[in-house]
């Protein structure tokens, strides 16, 4: 997967470059618009992650020129303005997503990861990690054959955080997924809910599956 | 108005003294007419000469002719041929006549009359009465009285005018007091009052509501400038940890593991600094009025009860059962009315124990709904209660590291219902529990 990354202000385009590096992306960086533009129509990139201000050409100028020239490929707007009228322009021109700054860097890769997903997520019928078994339909959940005992939320949580085995989730995106909150709330209520959560998955096991990455959420992995 | 008036009184004077003179020359006609009418030549005479016989101070001087038919002169009084020829007396008439004024060579004004006299049986003989009235020094006297009134008139609107503008300009006066203290205000000295005491009674209410304006702008300004100090040491706290942990850091080489542990540290501060930030941006917009609320018609239990199960896990863990009751239905936007639950609801379950309950009432009120979020927790004091709902304002100095709203929760909620153009209110007491409760327009 090709990314092209055109962002003026080098910490984030370097930060960026060197996060989605290690997630198995193939990056190129540019931080002039007009150079950026010439390489998004010269390379047949995957997704092109764009900064609204910028020297030479503004985002949405490099935007409308894409796609007037048939350019299809996803872009994701990245905006220190946090307008509605801004938000509403640079979908109206054809982005796919946008993030405010500042962002979490997890956040961003969820949103990459979404707007490359060609193919559906995965909705397996079961899912086997180490010893734990989740049966979607029936809503049960087991490890090493004992069925939990958990309730519907907390099952819910758990098909979330084992769906994307890997990916770190943000406490936001977790209080979205699950409960339907979508805005800035009480980050304690999530770390509560995966507490409880693990008191009945994780701690009568000696293999843990939950696992807090700090600072930015929590991931669901065979370590 | 003093024109006018003194123009009037000198009317009234002047037709006064004119009807009496012309009531006197008549009553001389009549005293002529009846000694005429008895013949007898020598009391007309008598009464002719002797006229002005002990009146000769008085104003009343008059001169009496009388003539025949044919216009020659029967009698006169002395001297009154040279003075006043009986050709300027106005023609006689049967009744009472009217008067004229004359001037004459000798520069005196007299007032004369003419009038018919004589038996009414045809063919008696008959008589024609002048009788001229000095009048110059009536004349001599309304003159002066002219003068005078003048005079008055003059000084009359010359000193109404110098009073006037004394009485504008003490009038005036608190008026320019209230322009120099309006001057002497600036941000910096909102302190200064016009004081309401010292004022006309029609000044106190503008000065009344000059030092309300004041008030309110005072208050403003205070909420302010504390909230830009908050602000700048809300925001020095996490910098100034990350500054340091980093200088530190990178003071010597150090463990893969002590590495990680610096940056997650630092992590968590930076997502503070973003919620407060968020935050800020959000008050921010909402007091500009740009935000634009997305309006629905949301079931307000339906809204409350979605944020209670979100705090489900908290709540259980803390062992204060949180309730909903009642019902109601309202315009507005759902996301913004569930921050509103959801501030409430954390801030509630933060300063109640475990064993405490929680309940929100959903009332459906005359044009609106309300919704109270009732807490049997510490409770606020009293003094608190009016700046609760400030911008960073915390009843703690010391303040909670395990809460991440950075004393913002209150003043979102207070944003959003204004927004929404509702009230909010609280009530609390210390140990018994707080309520807090919010007014939305249906």
């Amino acid at each position: 997967m090709h990314i092209l990354i055109i962002e003026d202000e080098e910490k984030t385009a370097s930060f960026l470059r060197k996060g989605l590096t290690e997630s198995g992306y193939v990056v190129d960086t540019s931080g002039n618009g007009d150079e950026g533009l010439l390489l998004a129509l010269d390379i047949d990139y995957d997704l092109i992650i764009l900064d609204v201000m910028l020297p030479g050409r503004d985002g949405w100028s490099i935007l409308e020129t894409l796609r007037r020239a048939g350019r299809k490929m996803p872009v994701l707007f990245l905006t220190a303005r946090d307008m509605v009228h801004d938000r509403v322009k640079g979908l109206e021109l054809g982005a796919d997503d946008y993030l405010i700054k500042p962002f979490a860097f997890s956040e961003l890769l969820a949103r990459v990861r979404l707007l490359l997903r060609r193919t559906p997520q995965r909705h397996n019928e079961t899912l086997q990690v180490a010893d734990l078994e989740i049966e979607f339909a029936r809503q049960r959940a087991s490890r090493g054959g004992s069925r939990l005992d958990l309730t519907s939320k907390e099952f819910a949580l758990l098909s979330l955080l084992a769906r994307r085995e890997g990916e770190v989730l943000s406490r936001t995106l977790i209080a979205e997924q699950i409960w339907d909150i979508n805005f800035d709330s009480d980050t304690n209520v999530i770390d509560v809910a995966i507490r409880r959560l693990r008191s009945k998955v994780d701690d009568p096991f000696k293999k843990k599956l939950i696992h807090t990455v700090r600072g930015v959420g929590y991931v669901f992995e065979d370590r | 108005m003093l024109i006018f008036a003194s123009g009037f009184l000198y009317w009234v004077l002047i037709a006064t003294l004119e009807k009496e003179d012309e009531e006197f020359l008549n009553s001389r006609i009549e005293v002529l007419d009846r000694i005429l009418r008895t013949g007898s030549k020598e009391a007309l005479e008598n009464e002719i000469d002797l006229e002005n016989v002990g009146f000769t101070n008085s104003q009343y001087h008059t001169y009496s002719r009388i003539l025949d038919e044919s216009g020659r002169t029967l009698y006169e009084a002395p001297g009154m041929d040279r003075e006043i020829p009986s050709a300027v007396f106005p023609s006689a008439g049967r009744s009472k006549g009217k008067t004229k004024r004359w001037l004459s060579a000798s520069n005196k004004t007299y007032q004369l009359i003419a009038a018919q006299a004589g038996s009414d049986d045809a063919g008696g003989s008959t008589w024609q009465i002048q009788v001229a009235l000095d009048e110059t020094n009536e004349e001599i006297l309304m003159n002066q009285y002219e003068r005078y009134l003048a005079a008055v008139l003059l000084i009359g609107i010359l000193a109404s005018a110098a009073m006037g503008a004394v009485i504008a300009r003490r009038g005036m006066k608190p008026l320019v007091d209230i322009a120099k203290t309006a001057e002497r205000v600036t941000a910096s000295q909102l302190h200064e009052r016009i004081g309401a005491a010292e004022w006309p009674r029609e000044l106190v209410s503008l000065a009344r509501a000059f030092d309300g304006m004041l008030d309110r702008l005072e208050d403003s300004f205070d909420r302010l400038s504390r909230f830009s100090a908050d602000l700048a040491h809300e925001l020095r706290t996490p910098i100034n940890n990350l500054r340091g942990e980093a200088e530190v850091a990178l003071s010597k080489p150090r463990e893969e593991q002590e590495y990680r542990e610096i940056l997650a540290s630092s992590l968590e501060e930076y997502e503070r600094l973003s919620r407060m930030m968020d935050s800020l941006l959000f008050l921010a917009r909402a007091e500009s009025a740009q935000a634009m609320l997305a309006r629905s018609r949301i079931d307000v239990r339906t809204e409350i009860t979605k944020v209670i199960n979100f705090y489900e896990a908290l709540a259980a863990e803390r062992k204060v059962p949180v309730t909903c009751a009642g019902d109601g239905v309202m315009d507005a936007d759902p996301i913004l009315f569930q921050r509103v639950i959801s501030n409430l609801l954390s801030n509630s379950l933060r300063y109640t124990p475990s064993g405490g309950k929680i309940v929100f009432s959903i009332q459906d009120v005359d044009n609106g709904v309300e919704v109270t979020c009732c807490d049997s927790g510490t409770g606020i004091a009293q003094e608190h209660l009016s700046r609760i709902f400030d911008r960073f304002y915390q009843i703690s100095p010391s303040r909670n590291p395990k809460t991440d709203d950075a004393g913002l929760g209150l003043a979102i909620v207070k944003s959003i219902v204004n927004l929404h153009g509702g009230r909010i209110g609280i009530k609390s007491a210390l140990g018994e529990g707080t309520s807090v409760q919010v007014f939305f327009p249906a």
